[in-house]
């Protein structure tokens, strides 16, 4: 053999080494990519060919106790981009066509397209169109590939501000939130969730569990074909102890009053459960989930301030009520002896008014003309202690403990916490008590609670709105609210009876005659509370019974700078008994949802 | 295993070993490429073409083995002027297609003229080398070698046809290496590339980042490519440095020709140069497949979206593969080129780690089979043609496999047998052919 083919040979064989090791690399990194990286890959490939159009579960409904559907959901549209490699040309014909539309700048919508057509994966375009523009929408969706247009639900409020600080509303997620629910399944980065009232508080309940469309795309993101289509699950209803009737008829009081502002309370004072909770200024829900394709509110700024449980007042004249039981409980004072009205009340170092002229009056008429005279002169008898003392039965100065944020506790007054404060008090300042007046302060729910005390013979609830969440999956009930005796005032039953007296003896004859309603026991107080601010305010408190019954509402009316009690307040207090003895709705009254239905297919048929 | 004498023995005409193998990976790409364009109909252009070329491709690899293979070493000067004629015929008369001039449109197909040009300019560089009889081993014999290849390479640069420049270049250096040169020269040859690739890269990677030229010395080597100053700057300092290492050898009594030193200059200044006329001659979208290479996640929807869309084929496939047709990676678009330069990607996703180590097994017998082939020819040309052939299979393979594991930048070239692509069917076939007369003539040459 020559050396030639020696050295040919040599060089083969390196030739053929170097092959082998190429080879062997290329197989060991083949393993690596499709043995131990297989999983990896293999989500990759699954999230390149799977887009997932989410649709928001509609939200659970909220229905007052009288069966009325106060937040519901509306039929939205929402448009997504699926995605995939598209050239710039394209995107930018497309964001030309859409925009106008979807009332977004073309630049806003490019961008977006961009971003989706950069990531790969599904960009929510728009979201709560209206069914009008969506006939056109529908109409590009198959001259544009990747573009999909899916029905969703939206939150809709049908009666706009209807106890809208009881409802709350909704909004997007801000980043806190989102992490905080990220872990929780169901959120998206555009869920919209629960921002107050019960949409906060029942977030879990309400919203329900997306469904999702997953579609195969290919890499422009066309669809190809339905892989799964998970069918959403609606959130649990909500109901409420409120009643339409009278929830309407406070918000319409309070909206038509003198300034409307103000608070309305009423209390089911055999239970405790809220009937009406209103409160102005409210605001519309409806504004924070509006339909983009429509005219937008002008401003989505709103008062979440919630007067019926954190604006505190002196509850003036209503407070004579405590006055009167401090007094009737003391044994000191008869009934029947006359005091007589000047208009002026001599103190010693100082002289007080009455806001009239009222002669002599007996215990009767000194509460029916709320004859501040009269109870200067009742007070200075039984000294400021024992007022003091009835308010602590009745809890004042302690928030209701109804279960909503921002409740205020009022204010408590009288000479032991005068004596804890260590300063002095006058007799300056038990005449004030006496008539309301002064450091006292309450909130209208307290008011209403305390009126709702009276109604039944001192049984001091804790408020609540919120009756049951019923399961629209299951069907299971889940019993929210009861009652709860947070403390028993322990009055005489002849102070009671003689209140009761007193206060219908109001209605009929006297100061709170606004709020008498025909067949009905009705009984009330009013109260002005002096301010030195501005025009007074206007209270009123009553509560009402059908005749030989137990009371069945006690409401607590207040309107700010209303001048006047009676005028203002009585009213709307007499419209709220009036809408709760007449409530067309409750004669339905369907205790579920099954009922309800059945009776409005009852109804189709007849 | 059996040596590769005992393989070589017995006196059959034909290597059945190589032509099983290299039908069993035309049926296996077959295959594939139905599965690629999702098509088995003939109405598919792909499936049609390719159903077309099979024949063609057939009847030239019985005409390379029929002929015999001395034809080329006789005829080698008429090869040459075949070359340059249908390079310079493509330059006037060829079609422009996705930015370079190398197809000729025909009534009823087209065809690219340097994929036959590559087989061609291997057995025409074998027959040159092997009519240097003695002296092929001597330097001179790369350097005449270098100036017969310069106009063909010349006109394919002005195609320009990237991909068959890599592919022929590298099968030129292992047929140099297996005529048993010098490895120094070849040591010199892959420092002149490796001298213009550095440049080149680090060129375009500059250019691709511009904030880099905030640094003086990054603003310095970036003027090396255009300002002439620093070009001869550089130059002066290149030929210094190979004084100063020819005077240090000789200063620690090492006496090596001063030629070597010489030659080493050279080759650096040639490096240079030939990094030069790349970085100008290379268009955007090239850089952007350096790029690609350089950071492949950098930018997962520009340039590196194409490698890494057939690492997730390849990787989602697994083991068993998910089947034939059934490959949602290919299926819905997501590997790009993928009858074609990515076809390998197909392979991974639809018949798993089982289908790539099945096409890699196969072209390693091909390999093997040639290297057989070489050892057991009759004459030197025959041995000369083998290693270059074995030379292209085997830079193809590694291109293709490297380009998807990620080892070699993206460089748009095809799989020989697997790919869709007629007129590289037909010259592979016909290469494969030509190692078969080899064969085939052994005892009587």
């Amino acid at each position: 053999m020559s050396v030639t083919k020696v050295l040919f040979n040599m060089r083969l064989k390196t030739m053929m080494v170097l092959a082998a090791i190429a080879g062997v690399v290329i197989a060991l990194r083949l393993i690596d990519i499709q043995i131990l990286r297989h999983n990896a890959y293999l989500q990759m490939a699954e999230r390149n060919r799977t887009q997932v159009l989410y649709q928001t579960a509609p939200r659970g409904r909220v229905f007052t106790s009288d069966g009325i559907e106060v937040a519901s959901n509306a039929p939205a549209f929402s448009l997504y981009y699926l995605g995939g490699k598209q050239d710039s040309a394209y995107l930018t014909r497309l964001a030309t066509d859409f925009a106008p539309s979807l009332r977004v700048s073309q630049e806003e919508l490019e961008h977006a397209l961009q971003v989706g057509a950069a990531s790969g994966k599904t960009v929510l375009l728009a979201e709560n169109l209206s069914t009008k523009s969506t006939v056109a929408l529908q109409e590009l969706q198959y001259y544009y590939p990747g573009i999909y247009l899916i029905e969703e639900t939206k939150r809709h409020y049908p009666y706009g501000i209807f106890a809208s600080h009881l409802l709350g509303y909704l909004g997007n997620m801000d980043e806190r939130e989102w992490r905080k629910r990220n872990n929780k399944l169901g959120y998206r980065l555009t869920s919209k969730i629960g921002k107050n009232g019960i949409e906060k508080k029942y977030e879990q309940e309400l919203k329900g569990k997306d469904g999702g469309v997953f579609l195969e795309v290919d890499y422009r993101g066309r669809v190809k074909s339905i892989i799964e289509d998970k069918k959403w699950a609606a959130g649990s209803d909500v109901y409420l102890t409120l009643d339409f009737a009278v929830q309407q008829a406070a918000e319409e009081g309070l909206k038509n009053s003198l300034t409307g502002r103000g608070a309305a309370v009423a209390i089911d004072p055999r239970t405790g459960a809220v009937l009406a909770l209103a409160s102005a200024p409210a605001y519309d829900p409806n504004i924070f989930v509006p339909y983009i394709d429509e005219e937008q509110p002008a401003s989505k700024k709103i008062s979440e301030y919630n007067l019926a449980l954190q604006g505190i007042y002196p509850p003036a004249s209503t407070f004579k009520v405590i006055t009167a039981a401090a007094a009737l409980e003391s044994g000191l004072i008869d009934p029947a002896r006359k005091v007589t009205c000047t208009g002026k009340y001599n103190s010693g170092p100082r002289i007080f008014k009455c806001w009239g002229t009222h002669g002599p009056v007996d215990f009767l008429e000194g509460m029916s003309h709320s004859c501040d005279v009269y109870f200067y002169s009742v007070a200075s008898q039984i000294g400021a202690a024992a007022i003091e003392r009835v308010q602590r039965m009745f809890m004042f100065g302690r928030p209701t403990g109804i279960d909503l944020p921002g409740e205020k506790a009022g204010n408590l007054y009288g000479p032991t916490r005068r004596a804890r404060n260590k300063t002095y008090w006058f007799i300056g300042d038990t005449l004030n008590l006496s008539i309301g007046q002064g450091e006292l302060l309450v909130t209208p729910i307290k008011l209403a609670q305390f009126a709702a005390a009276l109604a039944s013979r001192g049984n001091i609830y804790r408020p609540y709105y919120v009756e049951k969440i019923v399961s629209n999956q299951t069907g299971s009930v889940r019993q929210i609210g009861h009652t709860e005796i947070l403390q028993h005032a322990d009055l005489k039953p002849e102070t009671y009876d003689m209140l009761f007296k007193a206060l219908k003896y109001t209605v009929d004859n006297g100061t709170a005659r606004r709020a008498k309603l025909k067949g009905f026991d009705v009984y009330g107080k009013t109260g002005t509370a002096q301010n030195p601010h501005g025009e007074d305010h206007g209270w009123f408190m009553a509560f009402a019974a059908r005749p030989g019954e137990e009371p069945a509402i006690a409401v607590a009316v207040f309107v700010e700078f209303g001048q006047s009690g009676s005028a203002a307040a009585g009213p709307i207090a007499h419209d709220m008994l009036k809408a709760y003895f007449d409530n067309p709705h409750r004669v339905l009254a369907p205790k579920t949802q099954d009922d309800y239905n059945e009776l409005l297919a009852g109804e189709e048929n007849a | 295993m059996p040596s590769l004498k005992q393989l070589a023995a017995g006196r059959s005409r034909m290597d059945f070993i190589l032509l099983g193998a290299m039908l069993a990976l035309v049926i296996l790409g077959a295959l594939c490429i139905m599965s690629a364009v999702n098509s088995i109909s003939w109405t598919n252009p792909v499936v049609r073409t390719h159903f077309v070329a099979l024949p063609i491709g057939l009847l030239a690899f019985f005409i390379g083995k029929s002929f015999n293979y001395q034809i080329y070493d006789e005829q080698w000067k008429a090869l040459y002027v075949f070359i340059l004629l249908l390079l310079v015929g493509v330059l006037l008369f060829g079609s422009y297609q996705r930015g370079s001039r190398s197809w000729f449109v025909l009534p009823f197909f087209s065809m690219q003229p340097s994929e036959i040009c590559r087989v061609a300019t291997i057995l025409m560089s074998a027959a040159f080398l092997d009519r240097r009889g003695r002296r092929i081993r001597d330097v001179t014999s790369v350097f005449y070698l270098c100036i017969l290849l310069l106009p063909i390479f010349g006109l394919i640069m002005l195609q320009p046809d990237f991909s068959s420049v890599v592919v022929t270049l590298p099968s030129i250096i292992i047929l140099l290496y297996c005529t048993g040169i010098n490895v120094f020269y070849l040591w010199l040859i892959a420092l002149l590339a490796g001298v213009a690739g550095f440049f080149t890269v680090s060129w375009t990677y500059i250019y691709l980042h511009p904030e880099l030229l905030e640094y003086p010395l990054v603003r310095i080597f970036n003027e090396l490519a255009h300002n002439g100053w620093y070009i001869a700057g550089f130059a002066a300092i290149i030929i210094l440095l190979g004084y100063l290492a020819w005077w240090l050898f000789r200063q620690f009594r090492i006496y090596l020709p001063s030629f070597y030193f010489v030659l080493a200059t050279l080759v650096v200044l040639a490096g240079l140069f030939g990094g030069m006329f790349v970085d100008h001659q290379m268009k955007p979208h090239q850089r952007k497949r350096v790029e690609a290479f350089l950071a492949p996640r950098s930018d997962p929807q520009g340039a590196g979206y194409n490698i890494l869309q057939a690492q997730i084929a390849m990787g989602a496939g697994g083991i068993m593969g998910k089947g034939l047709f059934s490959g949602t990676q290919s299926r819905l678009g997501f590997v790009p080129e993928r009858h074609t330069d990515f076809i390998l990607a197909v392979v991974g996703e639809e018949l798993g780690l089982w289908g790539t180590l099945c096409v890699l097994g196969l072209y390693f017998i091909i390999l093997w089979r040639i290297i057989a082939v070489a050892y057991a020819s009759g004459d030197r040309y025959g041995y000369l043609v083998c290693a270059g052939i074995f030379g292209m299979f085997f830079t193809y393979m590694l291109i293709n496999y490297g380009m998807l594991i990620g080892i070699v930048p993206v460089a748009g070239i095809p799989l020989p047998f697997i790919s869709y692509g007629g007129s590289n069917l037909v010259a592979s076939l016909w290469a494969l052919g030509v190692v078969q007369s080899v064969y085939g003539r052994r005892l009587r040459a």
